[in-house]
């Protein structure tokens, strides 16, 4: 008898959104086992030549795979493929392949793989932490030449409909190599939120889930896997009723994409007529063809410490102001607000420095910004040059309370007035806070006197307010985004804004969501930003409801007790009313008693 | 032949996007280019990426160029710019 494989669950990184249902792909890293014979003395120009085809071919591939990277991710994520066109290009590495295929009379595979791994394991004692991981260029470079040594071209991965791709660590050349086409979603061991795997998969739009540890040794090509991103999750062969449940939640998502992607003329207004902007939030350029396929209002949050491909480098005056100018043109006259580097100290720590011990409550975001002054010069300068081609906002990440923001708006004016003496002829920006901790929240009051608008961030919000590690397993139950303080702490921010007749919006993960907006438009929110991707279901759900019935709902909800009551409403009302457009699957489930 | 001691500055060393940017310049004088670390001695033909990535030059190490050929002086001036730029990787430094 054949026994019917358990459903696993393994909790990761989900490191973009969406959900996948499909079948497994396991994609070796790579690594080719290559076998050592002799050859005849009269064979080693055959093997020399051989080696040097080799050489051009991947040469070839290399030039092609930066060219699809540049054009997928921008320039500033492809340069890595110009190190190893270098390192192909490099005689030091050739002559000494091509003198170990001389001297031991080896076959051209095995004196690849002896070259190379003596200049990993010389790698490997670097001490420097940043320069020692580069050798993954080393090994990239070296498994392709072995790969065009045993044929012709890449074997380009023509993968089946829904193939999921699973993967000890996907090196980047692999990433940037793989059949997007066909690839719907990836699940890799190793990685994080900056790994290239996490990069790519955001500017692709696909689910990815990163760092499930011993994931891939246990799974089988064609195996049965749900991968859940937004739930930072994927599911080994699901059982009948998981499976049921998902694909109900991804039917609703596809039907809601297609209803929405044509009739996206005109403002959105709820059925009782109060208009809706929704906007984008975005990356990377490769997600800025997402702004106009969705109809985005602009963009309204441009995070922009993804301008720093990796750890710890800060990109040049020009090659931020040229960056912006870019987004400013795919925002058009709605404009974008660019959020001021959100780093934390763990982004550009020097390897010797200690770690701080809590980093999400350490020198971040905006404090960041205020101690480290000429990284944020910099970056006001390049918003304000970039200013003269489109309509630029700047927001301040993380403000605790009014003193933030002044003293951020002294930096702004002072780039301004050197600007304008430098003769650059630079105009103000608006500049606006995040309201996303509650310091802020107590006192958005006299923040709101003194920005030009509010940004509502909401995953933020709900960690600082709940003190929950939202990537902390242990504590997941804690991590209530329907909290009754959350939506108090949203209402409060809005208010606030409201009075002052300033315009605040909503971004983060709630604004995404439809159950969810209709608490948010409740509480009297007019501007949502979410990731492209979600505006179709999001215009949906805004089209189809009575923004007086949601307020009724969200003032019910202010009042309960405790996150449990909150969704229960939310389960109630909503299925009651809107059964169209909420079906089970896409309200809170009823939580398990413990 | 022209000799410098130059230091890195690029906030993380001489990794490859940096080296890629140096052999890029190096490459492009007929001057024959060697650096060799102030503190060990070991040395780096500087349009071989393979052997600039070798020098695991960190933050603040000393290198000491030499240019040798018909275009030293040239040579010597685009690798000095490009040290002194940080490879323009600019250092996120307090400005205290």
């Amino acid at each position: 008898m054949i026994e019917q494989p358990k459903e696993i669950r393994f909790k990761g990184l989900g490191v973009s959104e969406g959900i996948v249902i499909g079948q497994v792909l396991r994609m070796h890293d790579g690594l080719q086992h290559v076998y050592h014979w002799k050859i005849g003395i009269h064979d080693v120009d055959a093997e020399r030549k051989r080696f040097r085809a080799a050489v051009d071919l991947a040469r070839r591939q290399v030039m092609a795979i930066k060219k699809q990277a540049e054009q997928r991710l921008g320039k500033d994520h492809a340069y890595i493929f110009d190190a190893h066109l270098l390192l192909l290009e490099d005689k030091k590495l050739t002559e000494d392949v091509e003198q170990q295929i001389a001297a031991h009379h080896a076959n051209a595979e095995w004196a690849v793989k002896v070259v190379g791994d003596r200049l990993l394991s010389l790698y490997s004692e670097i001490k420097d932490e940043y320069l020692r991981e580069r050798g993954s260029d080393i090994e990239d470079v070296m498994q392709r030449l072995v790969v065009a040594l045993t044929g012709a071209e890449p074997q380009p991965r023509s993968l089946s409909e829904d193939a999921v791709v699973v993967s000890q660590d996907l090196l980047p050349s692999a990433v940037a190599e793989l059949d997007l086409e066909h690839a719907r979603a990836l699940a890799t061991d190793t990685g994080g939120w900056t790994s290239h795997t996490a990069i790519l998969a955001r500017g692709i739009g696909i689910p990815a889930v990163v760092g499930l540890r011993d994931f891939y040794r246990r799974t089988r090509t064609g195996d049965q896997i749900i991968v859940d991103s937004n739930r930072d999750e994927v599911i080994l062969h699901p059982s009948s009723a998981t499976l049921e449940r998902y694909q109900t939640e991804t039917a609703n998502r596809i039907r809601g994409r297609v209803v929405t992607e044509t009739g996206v003329a005109g403002p959105l207004r709820t059925e009782d007529g109060v208009e809706v902007i929704l906007r984008a939030n975005i990356e990377l350029p490769s997600e800025f063809e997402g702004v106009e396929k969705y109809g985005a209002r602009g963009v309204g949050l441009y995070r922009s410490e993804f301008l720093l491909a990796r750890r710890g480098v800060i990109v040049s005056e020009d090659e931020q102001r040229i960056a912006y100018e870019d987004v400013a043109r795919v925002a058009g006259d709605d404009g974008v607000s660019i959020r001021l580097f959100d780093l934390g100290g763990e982004n550009l720590r020097e390897p010797s420095q200690e770690a701080e011990k809590n980093p999400a409550l350490g020198l971040r975001a905006i404090r960041f910004g205020l101690v480290n002054e000429s990284v944020m010069r910099t970056q006001v300068r390049a918003i304000l040059l970039a200013g003269k081609s489109g309509r630029l906002r700047i927001v301040l990440p993380m403000v605790a309370d009014v003193s933030d923001v002044r003293r951020a708006q002294k930096i702004i004016n002072e780039e301004l007035a050197n600007l304008n003496n430098e003769g650059k002829d630079v105009k103000p920006v608006s500049v606006g806070a995040m309201i996303e901790v509650p310091s802020a929240v107590w006192t958005a009051d006299s923040i709101a006197k003194a920005v030009d608008f509010f940004e509502l961030g909401t995953n933020d919000l709900v960690q600082y307010t709940l003190a929950v590690d939202r990537g902390n397993d242990e504590v997941a139950d804690w991590f209530r985004t329907l909290h009754p303080a959350v939506l108090r702490s949203i209402d409060q921010g809005l208010k606030a804004a409201r009075n002052a007749d300033i315009p605040a919006l909503v971004c983060g993960e709630m604004a995404s969501t439809p159950a969810y907006v209709v608490l948010l438009l409740g509480l009297g929110a007019t501007e949502l930003s979410m990731t492209p991707s979600a505006i179709p279901r999001v215009r949906r759900t805004v089209a189809g409801i009575d923004s007086r019935v949601a307020r009724e709902i969200a003032l019910e909800c202010l009042k309960a007790e405790t996150a449990d009551d909150v969704e229960e409403v939310v389960r109630e009302r909503l299925s009651r009313l809107w059964y169209h457009l909420f079906p089970p699957a896409s309200l809170p489930a009823p939580r398990q008693v413990r | 032949m022209v000799e410098r001691t130059l230091t890195v500055r690029a906030r993380l060393g001489l990794h490859a996007r940096a080296a890629a940017k140096l052999v890029r310049v190096a490459s492009g004088f007929d001057s024959k280019v060697e650096l060799k670390r102030v503190d060990s001695g070991v040395s780096a033909d500087a349009k071989s990426i393979l052997s600039v990535l070798m020098l695991a030059a960190s933050r603040g190490t000393s290198l000491q160029a030499s240019v040798d050929g018909s275009d030293e002086e040239a040579a010597m001036a685009a690798i000095d710019e490009l040290f002194a730029q940080g490879f323009g990787e600019m250092e996120p430094e307090s400005a205290k």
